[in-house]
């Protein structure tokens, strides 16, 4: 079962986007534990496509399915530059407060929140396109990091 | 949607989602406090990694002058959050009941 819906390219649109999971979770069934990870990680996804790509397509696709056990959820974006998100180093986590900075952490974060996430871009229409999924049985800890297939790109 | 305000003992108490869209709301709520604050995040449900700048920024300008933030309360969700990101070492952290 999938459901999918575009979203306006800025923060304020994220209000909508955690409705629009909230109810496919409560639809069909989706354990609410996944929700928190599957909220961080869309949030964080989304939110670098604002930042990093201004003057990209007018929206954001997400789509949503079902997966055994969970939600398989993919974030295309038009008209953009290649980053594949998969391949972003490591936050340096132990380092003392003094030389911490705000940033950085998201791509790090959601590597350990979710099962496996792959990227795909297509050169012919500038396509970007995320897919993570979470499920109950791929629970990570805080040293394990996703499967990550991307670095492919696809024309 | 994020409620952040001063509690009757001098805490800040916060609740909703600390996303994105309302950091800028939540960061100059927090730069006007000093000293040692309890943050009651009871009813914090959500911190996105935005969110976690906004504590970091504050974090870091408190201790600088002998001053920290203390987050209580925190959800199971959070304390994940909190230990992947390496928080767990730079704030003190006491779990919601």
């Amino acid at each position: 079962m999938t459901a999918h819906r575009n979203f306006r390219r800025s923060f304020g649109s994220l209000e909508e986007i955690f409705a629009f999971t909230s109810d496919f979770f409560v639809r069909h069934g989706i354990e609410q534990e996944l929700l928190h990870a599957v909220d961080f990680t869309l949030e964080e996804l989304f939110t670098n496509m604002v930042k990093y790509s201004p003057s990209g397509g007018a929206h954001v696709k997400i789509e949503m399915a079902t997966a055994p056990g969970g939600v398989e959820v993919t974030l295309t974006d038009y008209d953009v530059e290649r980053f594949d998100v998969t391949q972003a180093p490591d936050a340096k986590i132990d380092l003392p407060i003094e030389q911490r900075r705000p940033g950085g952490l998201g791509l790090h974060l959601i590597r350990r929140l979710v099962d496996s996430m792959d990227y795909e871009y297509s050169n012919e229409d500038r396509r970007s396109r995320i897919t993570f999924r979470k499920t109950v049985a791929g629970r990570a800890g805080p040293g394990d990091a996703a499967e990550t297939g991307g670095g492919h790109a696809r024309d | 949607m994020l409620a952040i305000d001063f509690g009757a003992d001098g805490t800040v108490v916060i609740s909703g989602r600390l996303d994105a869209a309302q950091c800028p709301a939540a960061q100059s709520f927090l730069d006007r406090v000093e000293g040692t604050v309890i943050v009651d995040c009871t009813g914090l449900e959500y911190v996105s990694s935005a969110g976690l700048g906004v504590l970091l920024k504050t974090q870091k300008r408190l201790k600088a002058s002998a001053g920290k933030l203390r987050l209580i309360g925190v959800n199971r969700h959070l304390q994940d959050i909190f230990l992947y990101s390496g928080f767990d070492q730079i704030f003190e952290i006491e779990p919601a009941r």
